[in-house]
C-alpha cells in the first residue's frame, strides 16, 4: 500500500527556515559578544595586573627590609585569594621575601620574567624592583579569569536567546498573518459558483493576489461560457435525438398492432432494440448534462431498480448499506448495465450494496474470463475506452466517475459482476497541518 | 376521448396519432400553433403539447389558455428534461409532463389519469346504480355482467363519465366523440346513445330536453361489478 505523502506547506516551510535562521542568528551573536568580550576582558584583567604591580612597587621599595613568608605582608588577612602578589628574590635560588594572603609559597616563577606570563593556574605579570635581584610578581588565577569570562557568555547568551525567541515568535505571527489572506482566498473559491449569473471572485484585498484573482475570474468567464455553448448544444441535440426517437417508437407501437401476427416477433424485436437505443442516448444526454450539475441525494434503491428492469431479467435488491447519488445518471447507468447483462445470458440479476455508497452488480450471465475482465479493468482505470469495451461499462464508469468513483470488476466464480463506487477514493495528498 | 395534439413532428405525430385513435380516441393533430385557430371553439378532453414548435413555444401557448381561464387537461410532450424545464412546465398549467422519448401506452396510461383527475375521479372505476365504468380498463359492466361497447359507445359513455353531473350539448358531445373531420348523420349522436340505453340501461344517459345529455353523478360505492371483477 502506498504511503501517504504530504504535501509541502508554505507556512511550515517558511516557519522552519525562520526557526534555523533564528537560531543560526543566535549563535553567531553569542560567538562574535563571547570573542570580543574575551579579548577585551583579558585585556582588561592583564592591565589590572599591571597596575596592581605599579602600584605595589613604591610601597614595596620603602618598606626595604624583607618580610617574614607568613602571607601577611602588608595585605589585611581575609583578602582575595584569587588576586595575590610575592616579592620573590632571584639572587641565588628563587625564594619567596614577601607575599599575599592565598599567595603561593613558592616563588610563581623560577626565574626573573618580565612582563606577562601564564601558567596552568595563574596570570603572572612581572617587574624588577630594581634592588638586590627582587622582583614583583603579580597574579590572577586562571580559574578566576574563566569564571569572569563564562559569566560575560552567559550573561550575552542571556539578553540574546530571549531576543532571538522573541524575535522568532513574531515572525511567525507576522508568516501566519500574511499567509492569512491565502488561506481566505482558498475559502472564496470553495465557496465561489462562478457558474452563478454575475458571479466574480471580486477584487484582491492584497496586490501580490491581484494576478491570481484576474487569472479566476478571467478562467471562470470562460467556464461559464463554455458550460453556457455545452447546455445550448445538448439542447439541441436532446430534442434532435429524442424526439425522432419518440416518433420510431410510436410508430412501432402502432405498427405491432396492426401487423398480421406473423411480423409481430420482427417487429417486437426491432421495437426492444429501439428501446435499447433510447436507453443509451438518454443515457449519454443525461452523462453530459450532468456532468455540471450533479444532483446527489439519498436513493432507495428497491423504488430506482423497480421501474428499471426489463422484461425477462429478475432483479433482486439486497440494500444493506446507505447509497447516495444522481438518480437520473444512476437510472443511466443500471439501465445499461442491466441491458448488457441480458444481452449476455442472464436471466437474474442481484443488486447489493457490499459497503457505503458502493452498488455492486452480480448476473448469472456468461461472464467473461479474466484476461478480459483484466483488460476491461485496465482500459477503465486509464478511461481508453474506445474500441476496448461496450457502452454499458463505459457509461457506468463515467458515471462513477462523475460521483467521484471508479467501476471495479470484480472475480466471481460465476457470471459477471462490477462494482460501482460512488465515494471518492481516498485522498493520498493532504496537505501538512 | 377528444384529444387535441400539437406535435411538429412528422414521424412523431403521425404514430400517436395513430396509436391513440386506435386506443378509441379521438384525435385532431395542429403541427403548428397557428393551425390551432382551426379548432376555436372546439372541446377536448385533453391537450398534448409539444414545448417546441416551428411557430412558437407549446409553454407559452398554453400558459395563455390557463390565463384566459381554459382548464382543458394538459400533457407537455418535450424533450426538455432538466428538472427547471419539468417545473416549469408544470408550474406553467400542464398537469402532467412526460419526457421524450417516452412509450405510446404510457403517454395513453397518463392522458387517463389526467383526464379522470381532471373530472374530479380519484379512481378508474366509477359507478352509476348498476353499471360501473373503468376508464382506464376502457370496460363496462352491467351488474355481474361485462357489456361490451362498440368504439363510438364508448367514446360517448366515456365523455358523458368525465363530465358526469353535467349537461353536454349535444354538438359538443358530437365533437367529442366524432371530431373535428367527421362527416356526421344528423342522427348519429342519437343511434349511439339509444344503443347505449339499451345495453345499459335507459336510466343511464338522461336527455335535457333542448340542451344536451346528462349522466348523473358517480357513485361512491362499489357495486356488484366490482364485486364480481375483483
Amino acid at each position: 500500500m502506498k504511503a501517504a505523502v504530504p504535501m509541502p506547506s508554505i507556512s511550515s516551510r517558511l516557519l522552519r527556515a525562520l526557526t534555523v535562521w533564528a537560531l543560526v542568528w543566535c549563535g553567531a551573536l553569542a560567538l562574535a559578544v563571547w570573542l570580543a568580550v574575551h579579548e577585551e576582558t583579558d585585556e582588561l584583567l592583564d592591565d589590572t595586573l599591571q597596575a596592581t604591580a605599579e602600584l605595589l612597587i613604591g610601597p614595596l621599595l620603602r618598606d626595604g627590609a624583607p618580610a617574614p613568608a607568613d602571607g601577611a605582608g602588608g595585605v589585611k588577612p581575609g583578602g582575595s585569594r584569587r588576586f595575590v602578589w610575592q616579592q620573590v628574590s632571584h639572587a641565588g635560588p628563587a625564594a619567596v621575601l614577601r607575599r599575599s594572603v592565598g599567595a603561593p609559597v613558592v616563588p610563581l616563577l623560577a626565574t626573573p620574567s618580565p612582563g606577562f606570563s601564564t601558567l596552568p593556574e595563574w596570570r603572572v605579570y612581572g617587574v624588577a624592583l630594581g634592588r638586590d635581584s627582587q622582583w614583583l610578581y603579580v597574579a590572577q588565577t586562571t580559574g578566576e579569569r574563566v569564571e569572569a569570562m563564562a559569566e560575560l557568555g552567559f550573561a550575552v547568551l542571556l539578553a540574546g536567546l530571549p531576543m532571538g525567541l522573541l524575535g522568532l515568535l513574531w515572525l511567525r505571527m507576522r508568516v501566519r498573518q500574511e499567509l492569512a489572506p491565502l488561506l481566505a482566498l482558498s475559502q472564496r473559491l470553495a465557496d465561489h459558483d462562478p457558474l452563478q449569473p454575475g458571479a466574480t471572485l471580486g477584487p484582491a484585498q492584497h496586490a501580490e493576489l491581484h494576478p491570481v484573482h484576474q487569472a479566476i475570474d478571467a478562467l471562470a468567464a470562460r467556464l461559464v461560457q463554455r458550460v453556457a455553448q455545452e447546455r445550448a448544444f445538448t439542447a439541441h441535440a436532446a430534442h434532435a435525438l429524442r424526439t425522432p426517437l419518440a416518433g420510431i417508437d410510436a410508430q412501432l407501437a402502432v405498427a405491432l398492432r396492426e401487423a398480421p401476427a406473423a411480423l409481430q416477433p420482427r417487429l417486437l424485436r426491432v421495437r426492444e432494440a429501439a428501446t435499447r437505443l433510447q436507453r443509451v442516448v438518454v443515457g449519454l444526454l443525461t452523462l453530459f448534462r450532468s456532468g455540471l450539475e450533479l444532483q446527489r441525494e439519498p436513493l432507495n434503491l428497491h423504488t430506482l431498480v423497480e421501474r428499471l428492469a426489463p422484461e425477462g431479467l429478475a432483479v433482486r435488491v439486497q440494500a444493506t448499506q446507505p447509497v447516495s447519488g444522481d438518480v437520473d445518471l444512476l437510472t443511466a447507468a443500471l439501465l445499461n448495465l442491466l441491458d448488457n447483462a441480458q444481452r449476455h445470458g442472464a436471466h437474474e440479476v442481484r443488486i447489493s450494496t457490499p459497503a457505503p455508497e458502493v452498488l455492486r452488480l452480480h448476473d448469472d450471465g456468461e461472464g467473461a474470463d479474466a484476461a478480459r475482465r483484466q483488460g476491461w479493468q485496465a482500459a477503465l482505470d486509464s478511461q481508453d475506452y474506445e474500441g476496448r469495451m461496450g457502452l454499458g461499462l463505459m457509461l457506468a464508469d463515467l458515471v462513477a466517475r462523475a460521483h467521484g468513483g471508479r467501476m471495479r470488476l470484480i472475480e466471481t466464480a460465476s457470471g459477471f459482476a462490477a462494482e460501482l463506487h460512488l465515494a471518492p477514493m481516498p485522498d493520498l495528498s493532504q496537505p501538512e497541518t | 376521448m377528444r384529444l387535441l395534439l400539437i406535435e411538429d413532428d412528422e414521424l412523431l405525430g403521425e404514430g400517436l396519432r395513430d396509436f391513440l385513435r386506435a386506443d378509441g380516441h379521438v384525435v385532431d393533430w395542429a403541427r403548428r400553433l397557428v393551425d390551432i385557430d382551426a379548432y376555436r371553439g372546439e372541446a377536448f378532453d385533453a391537450w398534448l403539447v409539444d414545448w417546441q414548435l416551428p411557430d412558437g413555444s407549446g409553454l407559452d401557448w398554453l400558459r395563455a389558455q390557463r390565463r384566459r381561464g381554459v382548464t382543458t387537461a394538459a400533457l407537455m410532450l418535450t424533450a426538455r428534461d432538466l428538472l427547471a424545464d419539468r417545473l416549469q412546465g408544470l408550474d406553467s398549467g400542464a398537469d402532467d409532463y412526460l419526457v421524450k422519448p417516452f412509450a405510446p401506452e404510457e403517454l395513453s396510461a397518463r392522458l387517463r389519469a389526467v383526464c379522470r383527475r381532471s373530472a374530479g375521479m380519484a379512481a378508474a372505476r366509477v359507478h352509476f346504480g348498476d353499471v360501473a365504468v373503468d376508464l382506464a380498463a376502457r370496460s363496462v359492466w352491467l351488474g355481474a355482467e361485462r357489456v361490451e361497447l362498440t368504439a363510438r359507445e364508448w367514446a360517448v359513455l366515456e365523455a358523458l363519465t368525465l363530465r358526469a353531473g353535467r349537461i353536454v350539448a349535444k354538438s359538443e358531445l358530437e365533437g367529442l366523440v366524432l371530431g373535428f373531420d367527421a362527416v356526421l348523420a344528423s342522427n348519429a349522436l342519437e343511434v349511439h346513445v339509444s344503443s347505449l340505453r339499451r345495453k345499459l340501461g335507459r336510466e343511464l344517459v338522461e336527455t335535457v330536453r333542448g340542451l344536451g345529455y346528462r349522466i348523473a353523478e358517480a357513485g361512491a360505492a362499489a357495486g356488484p361489478a366490482e364485486a364480481a371483477t375483483s
